[in-house]
């Protein structure tokens, strides 16, 4: 054949289009979970991602498994995901939100751990309230990450200054010690929560909720907060005399997210906030905080006084339905957020010793090498005690969650900020369950 | 060269679409088919939670949205927002363009401070005005308290009202610049000598600005009026920065509620609805403005 200088000139420019088209129609084609090439693809949000790494060489070390990781942006999280698996390039092995797992079980993008070895004693030696969260229509799916449950976290040095002697038991104690803290000149606005709308869950609200031991929902995810249980309007109408007639309640919470919450407390400019136990080593960090050494945890204060629980989150390490690599990245997942070949919780421990972060294994609060690494930040006791009292959102495996929560936020803003009333707060809350159940059926 | 004496030269038409269809090629992967994709997508009922439950529901989505809520809630505050954004910056940028087209010392200079909001990207911008408007630590809080005006600082943000204002005013100052671009380049076509005309007629300043300026401003006018009618309608990143959407629904623009069908509850079919309705009622805008000042700016001085 004899090629001519136009023929010549075609194959080169085909040659040289080649090698960028090919990845391009690779990724164009989906595919099956996993990297392709025997590692496991591995993903997880941006949390500490160098230490992540820096733990999954240690297993690859240790087992020969390679594992492709990817920590994906947080903010972003849930909806790379769902397109990764959507388009069909999802991970082998995942993190996974508590919040989530119905949605992706229901998706089709995770399977369940049941029968596979070393499960059974996993779901024995943690809490129920984290085996409940990662259990979904009866099947297990995944491995505990971190979990953590929400607490009273207080500026005990600012107390002391108004002459306040403990913490407070009660929401009308709250309000008052507030009170007394705004009246001796200490702080305008004592009381801090993040407010601002968002996609995340408002722990806050729900710990409030739990803390008066009431629910939202009962067992079969039907509204109850303006029926039979009327905690939830109390606790709107103990925020909405906080936030507006005492003024207790910093108005400026409805532009605040979470950071800037963190960043008040450790810059000692709130006595009082609701939030996770972990957020306590941070703000006793001194190296980050000038609250350093002051924050202490307690019980979420109740309606009346009494103890009634507070509400847990629960991270955990999945499994891909799809995984084409089910035994390397069960293997991963067992590393992860199960039991080593010591009966010891391997990682969780390090996440603990290293970050803070809490533990789903009730064998944990006794370790001595646990206890004394809290104790630098919080009371080993009131930590672990808020850990049992913990239960997770019983609405979680409902399709239409996230929209009923992020009409929650719009809701306790209004009522923040005296625009909408209790009692229509519930109502008007109890009337979207309704219409999102219209919507999903 | 037998080979190439035979060959037959294309016409005309074939090299016109020769030479278009890599264009056309990629108009179509890029921008045709996911448009005619997301209207399929919007008959259907389609969210990612419930795959097993994705079935054609012909116009269903439409016809959900006359009663939902959340849907005529968020189509009020976008027309008010389109509303007070389009005003604001038609008068601001029309001022604006006439200072900048006089001649006077440091013009360059306020020209290139005034084109510097357009450069800057939307979150950037909303992050800048959440920053003013800080409860804590605001620019907006120190000027005025240092001015006397307020006493302490405020929560600017935490009302309905002025969280959609101070929204409105963060999206113009975003804006304006295009506008200003736009409406200096139809002042510059004016001839100087209708000015003069209009000066020995003895026509005063607001004359002159009603009858010669604005109608050959009126073309320029109309492209600022539909493409800044369609910013104020998609406008998300800003709103989404400052305040979420909230306090409420106070700043849940169509735009932002859209955004969050789609990829926080994951609802395709009803997002791509969505989608549609501000495709439909911003063409309809469009179309208005078309027929009501196309015809009149034919320069009738």
């Amino acid at each position: 054949m004899e090629l001519n200088r136009r023929q010549i000139l075609k194959y080169a420019g085909l040659g040289l289009a080649m090698p960028a088209v090919s990845p391009l129609l690779a990724a164009c084609s989906g595919g099956g979970a996993g990297s392709g090439d025997g590692s496991v693809k591995f993903e997880g949000w941006d949390y500490e991602a160098a230490l992540v790494q820096q733990n999954l060489d240690n297993f690859t070390k240790t087992t020969n498994i390679k594992v492709d990781y990817t920590p994906i942006t947080s903010a972003q999280y849930v909806q790379k995901v769902v397109a990764e698996f959507t388009g069909g390039g999802g991970p082998d092995a995942l993190y996974v939100y508590d919040d989530s797992l119905a949605a992706w079980v229901d998706g089709d993008y995770l399977q369940p751990l049941d029968g596979l070895p070393g499960v059974d004693e996993v779901y024995a030696a943690i809490y129920p309230g984290n085996a409940a969260a990662m259990t979904y229509q009866g099947k297990r799916y995944g491995l505990p990450y971190y979990t953590d449950s929400n607490c009273l976290l207080y500026n005990s040095e600012i107390l002391d200054k108004a002459g306040i002697k403990k913490p407070p038991a009660s929401l009308e104690e709250l309000e008052a010690q507030a009170v007394k803290i705004k009246e001796a000149g200490l702080l305008e606005y004592p009381i801090g929560v993040p407010a601002q709308l968002s996609d995340t869950w408002w722990a806050w609200v729900w710990a409030l909720i739990f803390g008066s031991g009431g629910n939202m929902f009962d067992e079969q995810q039907a509204p109850i907060m303006n029926t039979t249980d009327t905690v939830v309007k109390d606790v709107f109408s103990w925020l909405q005399q906080a936030a507006t007639k005492s003024k207790v309640i910093d108005p400026a919470c409805l532009q605040l997210l979470a950071v800037p919450v963190d960043n008040a407390m450790k810059a000692n400019r709130y006595a009082y906030t609701i939030g996770a136990r972990y957020a306590s080593r941070d703000y006793n960090d001194a190296a980050k905080s000038k609250a350093a050494g002051k924050i202490r945890l307690a019980l979420v204060p109740s309606l009346d006084g009494k103890e009634h629980g507070t509400v847990s989150n629960t991270r955990l390490y999945a499994l891909a339905k799809d995984t084409e690599v089910k035994d390397d990245a069960f293997k991963l997942l067992t590393y992860l957020g199960g039991l080593d070949a010591n009966k010891q919780p391997y990682t969780a421990k390090f996440w603990f010793l290293q970050r803070g972060l809490g533990f789903a294994y009730k064998s944990m609060a006794s370790d001595p090498e646990v206890t004394a690494s809290l104790e630098k930040f919080a009371d080993p006791k009131v930590y672990a005690h808020l850990g049992e009292v913990a239960t997770p959102r019983n609405v979680l495996g409902v399709p239409w969650y996230t929209e009923f929560e992020i009409e929650m936020h719009k809701v306790v803003q209004g009522v923040l900020s005296n625009q909408v009333q209790p009692a229509a707060a519930v109502a008007g809350l109890a009337q979207t369950v309704e219409t999102l159940k219209k919507k999903y059926n | 060269m037998a080979a190439l004496a035979e060959r037959r030269p294309l016409g005309d038409n074939a090299k016109a679409w020769a030479l278009n269809a890599p264009a056309i090629i990629v108009v179509t992967l890029l921008i045709a088919y996911p448009i005619a994709y997301s209207f399929w997508v919007s008959l259907q009922r389609h969210n990612l939670k419930r795959p097993r439950a994705t079935k054609f529901v012909g116009l269903d989505n439409y016809g959900a949205l006359l009663s939902d809520q959340a849907f005529l809630s968020a189509l009020k505050v976008s027309a008010l927002f389109v509303l007070l954004v389009l005003g604001l910056t038609v008068v601001l940028a029309l001022i604006l363009a006439l200072v900048l087209n006089e001649r006077f010392r440091g013009r360059g200079l306020l020209l290139s401070l005034a084109l510097l909001p357009w450069a800057m990207p939307g979150v950037v911008n909303g992050l800048m005005w959440r920053t003013i408007f800080d409860a804590k630590t605001g620019a907006l809080n120190g000027l005025l308290t240092q001015l006397g005006l307020i006493d302490g600082y405020q929560a600017w943000l935490t009302s309905g009202t002025g969280a959609f204002l101070f929204t409105a005013l963060a999206q113009v100052w975003n804006t304006l610049p295009f506008a200003v671009i736009i409406l200096l380049a139809g002042l510059s076509t004016i001839p100087a000598e209708l000015y003069d005309a209009a000066t020995v007629d003895r026509a005063g300043g607001l004359r002159r600005f009603v009858h010669v300026t604005l109608p050959w401003l009126l073309h320029p006018l109309l492209i600022v009026l539909i493409l800044e009618t369609m910013n104020a309608f998609r406008a998300f990143d800003t709103i989404y920065v400052l305040t979420g959407g909230g306090p409420g629904d106070a700043t849940t623009t169509i735009a932002l509620l859209d955004v969050q069908t789609v990829l926080t509850f994951t609802d395709f079919g009803l997002g791509s609805a969505y989608a549609w309705v501000i495709t439909a009622i911003t063409l309809l805008i469009s179309v208005g403005y078309i027929g009501l000042l196309y015809r009149k700016g034919n320069f009738e001085v």
